[in-house]
């Protein structure tokens, strides 16, 4: 530390030292963590170590599975698995009452059923100007100015332009439940 | 024991030791004599503990094992997995903390 030579290297190296032995420690901690965690992989005691990999091999299976199911889920009936393992039909079963018209649905058949119960189809196009008529002479002059205002303009149209009626009467039809409650 | 053939004879022990230790050498050698160096280590293990930084050593580790399989990891793999990502996510605070108190050990050994 006396000579020149090594005063210089000192100045240099000052500045670098505290990094540089930083770095050993930090090195030297490395592979204390590297060392620990092969000893309990060579060991088999990290027991989450094999769960993993059964989860793995499972979530693979299942994700397998479901690639299949939506190809050909009608042909595997009821037995799709998801990637929590659990089944369900692939038509939901739980069953209500339509508010529309009463009937108890399916829910899987619910929009279907509402198609024609609410008037999209043709068919239920004309079921609902039958039903609106019959609304208009039962129903009283003074009540539900706005149901008689729709019906009215709507059954005017109709005999008029079909296709545009088809548009302005869906609408009508779709409005009509909400004020029905 | 084989030696280079065009190595100089061997000078006297006592002569070797005074010249051909650097700064660092001796450094290094006050560092551990003094049980400074033993003070930082259980210092930036607890602190690296605290912020996670081990955990995630570890679950570095764990993936890399998965991926290799059991068996056939040595020590060495791990450490060149964990290493870069692991110098790289030292908090710096708790770098800049174990850097002062490197210098002020410097300072104080250096007088």
């Amino acid at each position: 530390m006396s000579l020149p030579d090594d005063e210089n290297d000192s100045m240099s190296l000052n500045s670098q030292l505290p990094a540089h032995l930083f770095g050993d420690l930090l090195d030297s901690i490395i592979i204390d963590v590297a060392s620990e965690c092969h000893r309990a992989a060579r060991l088999g005691l990290d027991r989450n170590l094999e769960l993993e990999e059964e989860e793995m091999r499972l979530s693979a299976e299942a994700r397998a599975m479901v690639v299949d199911a939506t190809n050909n889920g009608e042909v595997n009936g009821k037995y799709i698995v998801d990637i929590f393992g659990q089944t369900h039909p692939s038509i939901a079963n739980d069953i209500f009452e339509c508010m529309n018209c009463g009937q108890s649905i399916m829910a899987g058949r619910f929009a279907p059923h509402l198609e024609k119960c609410m008037g999209k189809g043709r068919k239920a196009r004309l079921k609902a100007r039958r039903s609106s008529r019959l609304a208009q002479n039962r129903s009283a002059r003074g009540s539900s100015v706005s149901v008689h205002s729709q019906y009215s303009s709507t059954s005017q149209l109709s005999n008029n332009t079909p296709g545009a009626s088809g548009e302005g009467y869906s609408n009508a039809i779709y409005e009509d439940p909400y004020t029905k409650f | 024991m084989r030696t280079s053939v065009n190595r100089p004879p061997t000078p006297d022990a006592v002569d070797t030791q005074a010249k051909d230790l650097s700064l660092q050498d001796i450094i290094s050698i006050k560092l551990i004599e003094s049980g400074e160096k033993d003070r930082l280590m259980e210092l930036l293990r607890e602190r690296l503990v605290e912020c996670g930084w081990k955990d995630e050593m570890k679950s570095l580790c764990r993936q890399y094992i998965k991926k290799k399989g059991r068996n056939n990891v040595t020590v060495d793999d791990l450490v060149h997995a964990i290493t870069p990502k692991g110098r790289a996510s030292i908090p710096d605070s708790i770098k800049a903390e174990l850097l002062q108190r490197i210098r002020s050990f410097l300072a104080s050994a250096s007088l």
